[in-house]
């Protein structure tokens, strides 16, 4: 199926999961990088001596997103079984390597943690607001639904999409980055942020209307004020959205601080 | 809570928290999932799905990109959810006291967690001269080495503030007068309030086509 072959392939994929625990300040994935080409790189040079040149060559720094570091697997995989047939150089197979850690990195960082993870974690958050007043009178925590919804839907994609990778380096080799530039991640990622962002929206509205209007406890307004708690919901959503560049941290703390002020103020 | 369920529960946790770099990535760690976790674990979801919502928003870039290692966002969701309903089950006010006072203590993981990342490169060092002479053995030995210590000092981490410093929490929240506890009661409902706008500004540079709005 591939130059790899189907088992070596899925064994590396397999192997993937692990790229970075030994991640490290000097040279971060490398060792986890030589860890899954290793069945790779057995089969292509069966002789030691030559195989430690191979292993040797790929020691070297290597950093990139730890899902899209497949393709790069696989491609430096095909160039090595090319290197090892004398059709490509060495300095091919590092340049190749070195080259494309960059610009995958940045696709993986904006597209699947920037994008893809926060539309899965607000589906988590939206659900949280509209059942909390549910689950606190379930007898059974029917709550773990949540966690395990954004566990599934966030994994439907990556999981498929990181196999994917691996085989499509294999198959395509340098083509796949010709396909996944074809493949409008930009655009498709400005999609999804404008789903999340519609999420975000509704689970304000949603929070404000089950929490902003003296239903907290079931029995009056949390802050004594003629106006409803949603006011001070808005201003400290605009307060924390303008200090927002602060450390997370310090902004729970002066939430915090500010809410022991108000209460000892009779607020 | 007997020492063997600790124990189980500080595997558990370490096992999500390594999720973040070691292995895997299948966004175990984040708060939304690890936290909920752990309170289904203890017997109350609720605290946990609350508490997880709050660290996942107001941590919404909480991601290793690069070098950088934020802190332990895992962390401070498990440790806060693991006392409150330890100590004070379905009490919000802990939860809140539980949020705050587990922070410090992520910071002082995130060195920790520096340190073990600075040892790892002599683990490194040792696989290079290993495939000099030719114990190729030594990057998969390098690499289980590598998850084993990353999984190990979290438990440690995690068994030491389950079995120990709980009881602390315990002890400085009874002495809490009432207004404080009213305070934190109202932190209960403004957090995630705090985490709207810090979610916000991620998108404030945002074009909605039929308002035009830009930054």
């Amino acid at each position: 199926m591939t130059k790899a072959g189907f088992y070596s392939s899925t064994k590396m994929f397999f192997k993937s999961f692990f790229i970075q625990s030994l991640w490290n300040f000097e040279r971060l994935q490398n060792v986890g990088f030589l860890f899954v080409m290793k069945p790779f790189l057995d089969k292509t040079y069966p002789d030691k001596n030559v195989r430690r040149e191979a292993l040797m060559r790929h020691t070297g720094f290597f950093n990139t997103h730890p899902y899209m570091a497949n393709v790069i697997i696989a491609i430096t995989a095909n160039m090595e079984a090319k290197t090892a047939k004398n059709e490509a150089s060495v300095q091919e197979v590092n340049l190749i390597k070195s080259s494309m850690a960059g610009p995958l990195a940045a696709i993986g960082d904006s597209f699947f943690w920037g994008t893809l993870r926060p539309l899965a974690a607000f589906i988590g958050v939206f659900l949280v607001i509209l059942f909390s007043r549910v689950f606190n009178n379930a007898d059974f925590d029917y709550g773990i639904i949540i966690p395990l919804s954004f566990l599934i839907l966030y994994n439907t994609v990556h999981i498929p999409v990181r196999y994917w990778f691996m085989f499509a380096g294999f198959k395509l080799d340098k083509e796949s980055i010709a396909l996944l530039s074809k493949f409008e991640f930009k655009h498709l990622g400005e999609i999804v942020r404008y789903t999340v962002f519609a999420v975000v929206i509704a689970s304000i509205i949603l929070y404000f209307t089950v929490f902003g209007f003296g239903i907290v406890n079931g029995n009056g307004s949390l802050f004594r004020n003629p106006l409803p708690d949603a006011f001070i919901f808005a201003v400290v959503l605009v307060l924390s959205f303008i200090l927002s560049r602060l450390s997370a941290a310090f902004m729970i703390y002066l939430i915090v601080l500010a809410c022991i002020a108000m209460s000892y103020l009779g607020l | 809570m007997i020492i063997e369920n600790i124990i189980i529960l500080a595997l558990i946790a370490a096992w999500c928290s390594a999720d973040m770099t070691a292995f895997g990535q299948f966004m175990i760690y984040r708060p939304i999932f690890c936290a909920p976790l752990i309170g289904f674990l203890t017997g109350d979801i609720n605290s946990g799905l609350w508490i997880g919502m709050i660290a996942e928003m107001v941590w919404i870039n909480a991601v290793p990109l690069g070098v950088a290692v934020p802190i332990d966002i895992s962390l401070v969701s498990i440790l806060s959810t693991y006392w409150t309903n330890i100590y004070f089950p379905g009490v919000q006010e802990a939860a809140i006291w539980g949020l705050i006072f587990v922070i410090p203590f992520a910071y002082l993981y995130k060195e920790i967690d520096i340190a073990g990342r600075n040892f790892n490169i002599r683990i490194m060092h040792w696989v290079e001269n290993g495939i000099h002479k030719n114990k190729e053995y030594r990057i998969n030995t390098g690499i289980f080495l590598g998850l084993f210590l990353f999984v190990l000092r979290l438990f440690i981490f995690y068994f030491i503030a389950m079995k120990f410093i709980g009881i602390i929490y315990q002890i400085i929240y009874l002495q809490f007068p009432a207004f404080i506890l009213s305070g934190f009661k109202k932190a209960w409902y403004l957090l995630p309030v705090l985490g709207f706008g810090a979610v916000l500004h991620n998108f404030r540079s945002i074009k909605i086509p039929f308002l035009e709005l830009k930054k």
